[in-house]
């Protein structure tokens, strides 16, 4: 019925019509109704990005048959956005084209093209379906917000931003929604503007980023001078030549088309920069829990289920690239091992519900990192796999949250609220299947994802190129398994068992939320609790995700003997045996034992560690002193200069023309006969220039 | 021949320049407003003078027909300057061109001519009676009042 075409022009351009719609009508005509665009456009998004994934999947089983290909894509060109000819000349005998396609390759042209390919299916359908369901639910939670259309607007914005990040084919063009993605993020966030706390994070989020954004636009640079093209897929001249795409088929085909050595470390290093930025990786992840200041469907959306993960699918994108590079994956790895475990040790003493779901986010999304990072193919399905899994789940316990919150009267403080189950029983319920699958509970889907993570690093300590690193790594990813167990567990049984207590600000209002808000919290907790068995014991998440060129090009597949996802026995045990030891040692200190967790955090605090964790690791002061105090210093030093100096001269030089019209001015007398003689005067001056 | 020309051409240029000269030295120095338009009449016709030696000297009429011009702006100048003046001492009932310097800048004090003496103020004297012919009309007193003065 639909052409794939068709589909993936129409999965970005339904919520930028909604956006438009909302915009346009939505103060002045739609008011109340103004979600319906947004609701619609997405929904309708999600249903073309559903028929495209299906499409997809077809197009797969068929290439399988048909011609060898690497991998399956299709590339839809919608216009040449910029053609500069012979904007860049290669030197000869760079390692870029091989030498017949030399020719075509100076043009600097910026194709504006989508792509289908599994990667970019499965990131669709991630994105639009999570956003169709946070738009549902932000129906019932931002009712009456004076800010109501504008709401929706910037989440149909997001929507569009964020699926054409996902389908562009040109990193540029990666670049331009890298950024939208960015500007809908800061929009978000500082939503309640008036709020000087949310307009901070805000603007921390997108400063933060920027230090992201600018690695990445420098990577794009280098690629730019490396390959000289920015386009993912090959072009086909008129002639006959081709450009070989920085990610096209013919590069992929043949081995040793990538640049290796120094400069596929900068390029990597320089994505991976962007990629912390974007993905709130150390040490760029201090923005992300500040970013709770937003509303909490936008925590849900952007920063729990897609647009952290953007980083992810752009390393996952070029992975090739990564590959080639060598040593970068073990840079991915060692920067999600750390954050994993630096986050997980983070949320387990905060106090703030939202804050301690932002900081497993950053920990899970150091877990993918650390599953890319592994640097197989294994590795890199799992990430995206857990990417896949974590999103459903996330966006769960944020929109429980935001439910809690919503009946607390805007407390999110465990330690004001107690024993809400009774009160709100939907609630408890898919929050706490949204818990058991963050905690990685044997049967969840978290679990099957993660532990495809840990299998990958196992592997990976076994036969790789460093296996000390991996094996390190690898117990540090189980630590943080325990650790994300406990604290999740904690926050749970704080804010749903023991004695009832609700705070004053509640007032009467402490119940169960509207439909509009449950309705989306059981379908996620449903996808929460059975995607994961359900792909993991099909094997269908990874074998289809393995048909994207950039996992399907040989060199991904040398190492191992075939891409069949393997199962450790002993893996899998381990990591259920660390779940439900986190989970228990939750329940029996704050259940059974509360008086224990005082005499613990005291223990803990005389040794520092329990004010080190509750302090964040006092990075955020380090930041302070190290970074922004000297910046401001100098932002300070460079007013100075400029206002007085800079400013000075200019100004002297503006007195000049003022000055020499004070003395002129006592020229003008107003007497007739003084003016005549000035112009006799002025004649005879002429008379005498002329004569002499 | 040629020679007579290019004197009878210095004699005129000569005639001219005085003119000029004296009209512009008049012009510079004299303070009654009705002698300094007198004087620039005079710089205008050494002007013309000079324009119809010139014209003669090259066999051309050209001179002439700007003399012509020259005189036609001349009379209308004329006209013109002297309502004003009649204007402007209707204001101050003096000539004194030193009277006017409201164009000055706005912080420079008015000039004071302390070398002038004391010109008592315009009496409304004698005027000459005119035979009445017809009847007066009929004018509003204002009108009268003020008409006496003109």
């Amino acid at each position: 019925m639909f052409s794939i075409p068709t589909l993936l022009v129409l999965v970005p351009a339904l919520p930028l019509a909604a956006t438009l719609a909302t915009a346009a009508l939505g103060k002045k005509v739609l008011r109340e109704q103004s979600h319906w665009p947004a609701v619609a456009g997405i929904g309708l998004s999600f249903l073309a990005a559903l028929l495209l994934l299906f499409q997809v999947r077809a197009a797969v089983a068929q290439a399988d048959a048909g011609p060898v290909r690497i991998g399956y894509e299709e590339v839809v060109r919608l216009w040449t956005w910029a053609n500069v000819e012979g904007a860049g000349g290669m030197e000869p005998g760079s390692p870029g084209p091989s030498p017949p396609r030399q020719i075509a390759l100076m043009d600097f042209a910026v194709e504006v093209a989508l792509r289908a390919d599994p990667l970019t299916a499965v990131m669709l359908v991630t994105v639009t379906f999570v956003s169709f369901l946070v738009a549902v639910y932000s129906i019932g939670y931002m009712h009456e917000d004076p800010g109501y259309w504008r709401f929706f607007a910037y989440i149909a914005l997001f929507v569009f931003s964020m699926t054409m990040l996902v389908s562009v084919s040109n990193f540029l063009m990666l670049y331009i929604f890298w950024e939208a993605v960015g500007l809908c993020s800061y929009l978000l966030i500082g939503f309640w503007y008036q709020k000087p706390e949310a307009a901070a994070a805000g603007k921390k989020a997108f400063l933060v980023n920027r230090i992201g954004d600018f690695g990445f636009a420098l990577g794009v640079f280098l690629i730019w001078t490396t390959y000289g093209t920015l386009n993912f897929h090959d072009t086909i001249h008129d002639t006959g030549l081709t450009t070989m795409g920085v990610l096209g088929q013919s590069r992929l085909a043949e081995p040793g088309l990538f640049v290796a050595g120094g400069i596929a470390t900068a390029i990597c290093l320089l994505l991976l920069l962007g990629a912390c930025g974007k993905s709130a990786q150390f040490p760029l992840h201090v923005w992300l829990p500040d970013a709770m200041e937003g509303p909490t469907p936008v925590s849900a959306l952007i920063h729990a289920a897609t647009m952290v993960t953007a980083g992810i699918y752009m390393i996952a994108r070029c992975a090739p690239l990564f590959h080639a590079s060598g040593d970068a994956f073990q840079a991915v790895a060692l920067i999600g091992g750390f954050t994993a475990l630096l986050a997980s040790a983070i949320a387990v003493t905060q106090t703030d519900l939202k804050r301690i779901l932002a900081y497993s986010t950053i920990s899970q999304l150091g877990y993918m990192f650390l599953g890319l990072g592994a640097g197989t193919l294994p590795g890199i399905t799992a990430g995206m796999f857990h990417l896949f899994t974590h999103a459903f789940f996330k966006a769960l316990l944020f929109l429980g949250a935001g439910s809690v919150m919503h009946a607390m009267g805007g407390v999110i403080d465990i330690r004001r609220f107690g024993g809400l189950r009774h009160r709100m029983p939907t609630t408890h319920w898919t929050f706490l299947i949204g818990c058991l699958a963050l905690a990685a509970f044997p049967g969840f889907s978290g679990f099957f994802s993660k532990d495809e993570i840990l299998v990958a690093l196992h592997e990976n300590s076994l036969d790789g190129p460093s296996p000390a690193l991996y094996h390190i790594l690898y117990l540090a990813a189980s630590a943080t398994a325990f650790l994300t167990a406990f604290y999740t567990f904690r926050a749970f049984i704080l804010t749903f068992y023991g004695p009832e207590r609700i705070p004053h600000e509640a007032g009467d209002h402490a119940h169960e939320s509207p439909n509009s808000m449950t309705l989306p919290l059981v379908i996620l907790a449903i996808f929460s609790a059975f995607v994961g068995a359900w792909f993991f014991f099909t094997h269908g998440f990874s074998e289809f995700l393995a048909h994207t060129p950039s996992l399907a090009y040989p060199a991904m597949h040398t190492e191992e003997a075939a891409h069949a996802p393997s199962v450790h026995a002993g893996v899998m045990v381990a990591s259920a045996l660390v779940a439900v030891a986190g989970i228990g040692l939750a329940w029996l200190l704050y259940l059974r034992w509360p008086k224990t967790v005082d005499r613990l955090t005291a223990a803990m605090d005389a040794v520092g560690l329990y004010r080190l964790s509750f302090g964040k690791f006092y990075i955020d002061q380090a930041y302070h002193v190290l970074v922004v105090r000297p910046l401001a210093g100098l932002a300070w030093a460079s007013y100075w200069f400029d206002r007085y100096v800079v400013d000075g001269l200019v100004d002297l030089i503006g007195l000049a023309p003022r000055g020499a019209g004070a003395v002129l001015r006592s020229l003008q007398s107003g007497m007739v006969q003084f003016y005549a003689l000035a112009m006799v005067l002025g004649v005879l001056v002429l008379i005498v220039a002329l004569l002499v | 021949m040629i020679e007579h020309e290019l004197n009878l051409l210095t004699n005129f240029l000569v005639v001219g320049a005085l003119l000029f000269g004296i009209g512009l030295i008049g012009f510079l120095t004299r303070r009654n407003m009705i002698i300094m338009f007198l004087s620039a009449e005079m710089m205008l016709q050494g002007v013309s003078v000079s324009l119809v030696a010139w014209g003669r000297y090259f066999n051309d009429l050209d001179g002439q027909i700007l003399v012509i011009f020259i005189i036609a702006v001349a009379a209308c100048e004329a006209a013109l300057a002297l309502a004003l003046i009649l204007m402007l001492f209707q204001r101050r009932g003096n000539l004194d061109i030193a009277l006017w310097h409201d164009l000055r800048e706005s912080n420079l004090p008015p000039y004071v001519d302390h070398e002038l003496p004391e010109i008592p103020p315009y009496q409304s004297g004698p005027w000459p009676t005119l035979t009445p012919a017809g009847r007066r009309p009929d004018l509003p007193q204002q009108e009268t009042d003020y008409r006496s003065h003109v």
